[in-house]
């Protein structure tokens, strides 16, 4: 077994994290909220979903991020390259595509006044033109928001001029990752679960294994334990603003007789890739994605705020395509169990947010196994109030109100 | 509703009304049923579950006989209550969030 299981040993390789309680008031303050929004999600990259999205020349999503106020509509053009626009007509602002999804199978046409733009983001045709004034049709056209692709996932960023480029953003995962082969994985489900917690409530809540023998009690021996059975990682590690921690395969867990006879069905879904780390692989993607590769299978996150106190979970589960129905068996199998673990834990979010409204906790005690969420709300704090701001208000336990003064 | 499943497994067509072509579906009518109700299907399909995948393997997914994509929507069922009586010794998710929450937004059918 590689996972070593003595205590606080993550500490000693990051000690710049400190060992401190973290506050909760970014879980909580509208104030720091509003921070978030426009230091954090109107500058970052934002994976809004996969390649397979957008099939054909033509496809669009439009993406409604209300942590930004955007509609942002992401279309395939006729040369293929995936691009990103405000969802908005460039005449007087109304907005251009209606609807979740699609096929524009000629131009975006806009209801008010009938301006059409080709699947490029071009103004192509403004009626009554010659009754305009200076209109330079070739100028205008949607507002492009830029936009890159990264192993097959579609990423945004807000800012006009975005101080990184995607693959600068991303850090060393890229190499981590690299070969893991996402095209030969399917999208089996997507749900989407509106929660009144805080965004960073759910995150944290995924961000460790600590509580899995207690919050799943039905499911405890995920993980390998130590001798009084508290779980333990195999491995924590930081890339730039994003970690993954991984967990090894606990050859100790008891199967029950159906998850024997589907855990057989399914051997592609237990193969690990060589660039995965352990056998269940959490990446935390700065600020609101998460990648979990289980073995042969692999699940995303995209955790999008609402408000302060209310957030929606969007769960993806990617299972290795298949035309075999003994395989389907087994994919469905550990879509319920997933789905069904997640429940629990989306009662306990709005449990803790509710709690935190209060007002009555001001700092959370973080142990050891829970240095991903340390890691995390550092990594906020530094966003929100500054190179220099953000890391007194961890390392030095300070008030956070304090800092918002100056 | 015809509830006819392939040669050898009529003994199972007493459970036709599991035979749901949704998660969503099968979700809810786990949740409606009892746990008496739940464990006869559960006992009467573990014991032939090999079985019956070895049987839908000779097809693909896209292209099953009726009563053989009847027996794969009985088998995705079996899926469903499993959790329930392999997990939580009840029907419904022991402390979980209200199941309608979670919002189906994409899937594969079968």
């Amino acid at each position: 077994m590689k996972t070593v299981m003595a205590d606080r040993r993550w500490i000693k390789e990051h000690p710049d994290l400190g060992t401190g309680p973290v506050p909760t008031d970014t879980c909580t303050s509208p104030e720091l909220f509003e921070l978030e929004r426009e230091r954090i999600f109107r500058r970052t990259w934002l994976n809004l979903g996969r390649e397979e999205d957008l099939p054909e020349p033509g496809s669009y999503v439009v993406r409604e991020l209300a942590v930004a106020n955007a509609s942002v509509l992401l279309v395939r053009g006729k040369d293929r390259k995936v691009r990103a626009f405000h969802n908005i007509c460039v005449h007087r602002g109304n907005r251009l595509v209606d609807g979740e999804k699609g096929v524009c199978k000629g131009r975006f046409v806009c209801r008010f006044h009938s301006w059409a733009y080709d699947t490029s983001g071009q103004l192509t045709w403004v009626s009554d033109e010659a009754n305009f004034y200076d209109l330079d049709k070739g100028v205008l056209g949607l507002k492009p928001i830029a936009a890159d692709i990264w192993e097959g996932f579609i990423f945004i960023n807000l800012d006009p001029n975005p101080s990184e480029t995607l693959a600068e953003y991303m850090a060393g995962m890229v190499q981590q990752i690299h070969g893991y082969p996402f095209a030969q994985q399917r999208l089996l489900c997507r749900y989407r679960v509106e929660e009144r917690a805080n965004w960073k409530v759910i995150l944290d809540a995924q961000n460790e294994v600590y509580h899995l023998p207690f919050l799943h009690i039905t499911y405890p021996d995920f993980c390998p334990m130590n001798e009084h059975k508290f779980s333990r990682i195999q491995k924590f590690t930081r890339f730039g603003r994003h970690t993954v921690y991984s967990v090894e395969l606990n050859t100790d867990h008891k199967m029950k007789p159906v998850e024997s006879i589907a855990i057989n069905a399914n051997p592609r879904g237990g193969q690990v890739h060589p660039s995965m780390i352990g056998w269940f692989d959490f990446y935390t993607v700065f600020p609101n994605f998460c990648m979990l590769f289980l073995a042969g299978t692999y699940v995303t996150y995209n955790i999008w705020p609402l408000a302060v106190d209310r957030s929606i979970w969007e769960v993806s589960m990617y299972h290795p395509a298949t035309e075999k129905p003994s395989e389907r068996f087994a994919q469905e199998y550990s879509r319920c169990l997933l789905r069904d673990l997640l429940q629990e834990d989306a009662s306990n979010h709005e449990a803790i947010q509710a709690s935190l409204m209060s007002g009555a906790l001001s700092h959370f005690q973080l142990q050891d196994e829970e240095i991903q969420i340390r890691h995390f709300h550092k990594e906020v704090r530094r966003h929100i109030f500054g190179e220099e701001n953000g890391a007194a208000a961890i390392g030095n336990n300070r008030d956070a109100a304090e800092l918002r003064l100056k | 509703m015809n509830t006819l499943l392939p040669n050898g497994f009529s003994d199972l067509e007493q459970f036709a009304e599991w035979a749901l072509p949704t998660s969503t579906d099968r979700n809810r009518k786990r949740r409606a049923s009892s746990m008496d109700a739940i464990n006869a299907f559960y006992n009467a399909m573990r014991p032939r579950l090999e079985e019956i995948l070895a049987y839908l393997d000779q097809f693909s997914l896209q292209e099953m006989p009726q009563d053989a994509q009847r027996l794969l929507f009985l088998s995705l069922s079996l899926a469903e209550v499993t959790i329930a009586v392999e997990l939580f010794h009840e029907p419904r998710v022991t402390g979980g969030c209200d199941p309608e929450r979670f919002v189906v937004a994409r899937e594969i059918t079968p």
